[in-house]
């Protein structure tokens, strides 16, 4: 078994980042005991014009958007033969098991009543948008949960239950990109869609029917760089061996997908005759213009300069503006665009911070341990027996 | 919905006596203090905007965004007229108090289990054929209860039969209609009413859900298509190699 940690210390070194890590779970800690032993009042600022927060902007709607990367990749190496983004196939879907885990984790602190969560299951509204993302979710996350079974079931020592496991994984396998590909079409763009019954409220440089497909555009590109991020954070602190021009390739496809997006967002504008809000000395404008600005204006300058392509370290930080870019986006509409019409200025308070950040550093740890001990990225030698090849093999 | 009860609240009856406000508190069980807005122990309050007082209250809306958003299905437009809320269904994912247009539903954000809370326009006395609490309070008659055509017959008698009157009844229309009707002598706006759509609020999300089946059907077939033709494509290859060696073989 290659496992790509040299050598795991008896006792953990005190480093600076161990030290943050542990003050953000011991924040994490007491944010939990605020939430789920003295109730919202004392764990937000949350009201009833303000319903709401950072829990549902930056937890489920960054959170679910984040984790596209693993359904575009999946889909591109399965169904569309793109076998070039095979290596880091494993990486991708691993990144969004951990952020879907990480959204289910933060419903727990989002819902008032989570022991009840299992309610939509039985209790159906079909005409309810968050119904159809409440299954979407919970049907994706057990596919994922499939989709990266094998790299634990890998590991277990009994050869007939493993290889038996693993067969019936490959007959499925097909069927489950398949599935996760619409899913997540589906639930990425009506993510969007809970905001359309806000019509009227929400500040019309983000209000539009078209929310859903905004959604959707803009999660893709987003996914893909949470990717590149992590691919690089693995092969620089964790020695994993990654031929890095697949990196280049992936900007590649992130530009034109942001190229996209941004068209359709001056087009949007455009048909709803909403241009003149886009230069009113008012805090929403330059919301939005910092939110082009990072989402689509500097990732396209900067993906366009043929040695931030080529450079693993620039397209890293190109990566890191597209992601800050996009959680701007998220937040804007689930937040700063509701503020005005709401007459309430809302900042979340530090436990919703510390809440929210705690789940995420847990699911990047556990991120880490898996790309140490198990097989997720090839270290010199890649091992091909987990991969299942597209092409038939009787041949 | 034979007999879909409805509200009139005529706003230039109303002297801001609050009588509406501590029936609610008391049939509710709720403190009896006086609040000023809507909140979890005030399901209507009396608000004042100049020399007039309005009451603010669950609309009972004919199409609910509410109910639409809920999605456990515990808002419900009963057939009588109320919007009722079912507490035993409830999760508190609060996507009702985003979705409503009037921005009444409440939150107990205080306690550990909390709920929505919101007026049902006394669904239960309704049931036994009592009036609302409210409008069974009322000294001055400012609020009636009544069937919904019965109501919108009356509140057009009144503005038509009065030149002071607003020529609009607030709810005829609103979002599609509503139960809770308003008449008054000062424009609405002026009295803090939402400027609302004509349309009903859920045909908003309704669109956008009527998409889901086409995307499982478009997509599932073309992304099955691409498959296919990734499939062909390195069976293809595989056998052009096979060919090839044979004939090097050869």
């Amino acid at each position: 078994m290659t496992t790509l940690g040299k050598t795991v210390a008896a006792f953990p070194r005190i480093s600076l980042w161990r030290t943050i890590v542990t003050l953000i779970f011991a924040a994490g800690i007491y944010s939990m005991y605020a939430r789920f032993a003295l109730g919202f009042n004392v764990a937000t600022n949350l009201t009833d014009p303000q319903p709401w927060g950072l829990w549902v902007g930056l937890g489920t709607l960054c959170g679910v958007g984040l984790s596209a990367g693993g359904f575009a990749i999946a889909a591109s190496v399965y169904l569309l033969g793109l076998e070039r983004y095979r290596p880091i196939l494993r990486t991708s879907v691993l990144i969004s098991f951990l952020g879907y885990c990480t959204v289910c984790v933060g419903m727990m602190y989002e819902l008032g009543l989570p022991w009840r969560i299992w309610h939509p299951i039985v209790m159906w509204n079909r005409h309810s948008v968050l119904f159809e993302v409440s299954w979407c979710v919970m049907l994706y996350t057990t596919v994922l949960a499939l989709e990266f079974s094998p790299a634990l079931l890998e590991r277990l020592p009994w050869v007939r239950l493993r290889e038996t496991y693993l067969r019936w994984h490959h007959s499925i396998l097909i069927a489950l990109v398949l599935a996760g590909t619409l899913l997540s079409s589906m639930h990425q763009s009506f993510l969007g869609g809970l905001y359309l019954i806000t019509k009227g409220r929400l500040y019309p440089l983000w209000y539009s029917p078209y929310l859903t497909t905004m959604f959707y555009l803009s999660a893709i590109p987003a996914g893909l760089a949470v990717t590149i991020i992590a691919i690089y954070l693995c092969v620089r602190s964790l020695n994993a061996q990654v031929d890095m021009s697949i990196l280049s390739d992936v900007s590649r496809v992130i530009a034109p997908l942001l190229a996209m997006y941004g068209i359709f967002r001056i087009v949007d504008l455009i048909n709803r005759d909403a241009l003149q809000y886009l230069l009113l000395w008012r805090e929403e404008t330059g919301l939005f213009w910092l939110e082009i600005a990072l989402l689509v204006v500097a990732p396209l300058i900067l993906l366009n300069i043929e040695k931030v392509r080529n450079n693993p370290m620039y397209l890293y930080w190109t990566s890191a503006v597209i992601v800050a870019g996009f959680m701007t986006n998220r937040l804007n509409v689930s937040i700063t665009s509701l503020q005005a019409s709401s007459a309430m200025y809302y900042v979340p308070k530090w436990t919703e911070f510390a809440a929210t950040l705690a789940t995420i550093v847990a699911a990047v740890v556990a991120f880490r341990y898996a790309v140490i001990y198990l097989d997720i990225l090839p270290k010199n030698e890649p091992r091909q027996r987990w991969v299942v090849p597209s092409v038939p093999s009787e041949a | 919905m034979a007999t879909t009860k409805a509200i009139l609240v005529d706003i230039t009856k109303c002297i801001g006596c609050g009588s509406c406000e501590q029936a609610c508190k008391q049939i509710h069980g709720f403190p009896m203090e006086t609040e000023v807005k809507l909140s979890a122990t005030a399901l209507t309050v009396i608000e004042q905007h100049g020399d007039r007082f309005v009451r603010r209250m669950c609309m009972h809306c004919e199409d609910p965004a509410c109910a639409s958003a809920c999605l456990v299905g515990a808002l419900k437009k009963t057939s009588f007229g109320p919007v009722t809320y079912d507490a035993a269904k409830c999760i508190g994912c609060r996507y009702c108090l985003v979705a409503c247009p009037f921005g009444v539903p409440r939150y107990e954000w205080s306690k550990l289990a909390p709920l929505v809370k919101k007026c049902d326009m006394c669904a239960a006395r309704q049931a036994k054929g009592q009036p609302p609490a409210c409008v069974e309070a009322c000294p001055v008659q400012a609020s009636i209860v009544g069937d919904r055509d019965e109501i919108l017959e009356e509140a057009q008698r009144r503005i038509l039969g009065d030149s002071k009157y607003v020529k609009h009844i607030y709810g005829s229309d609103e979002v599609g209609g509503t139960s809770v009707f308003f008449i008054s002598d000062v424009p609405f706006e002026k009295l803090g009413f939402a400027t609302v759509s004509k349309q009903p609020m859920p045909i908003l999300t309704a669109n956008a859900l009527g998409d889901g089946p086409t995307v499982i059907l478009v997509g599932g077939a073309l992304l099955s298509g691409l498959y296919w033709i990734t499939q062909r494509r390195a069976l293809v290859a595989l056998a052009e190699a096979r060919e090839k060696s044979i004939r090097e073989r050869n």
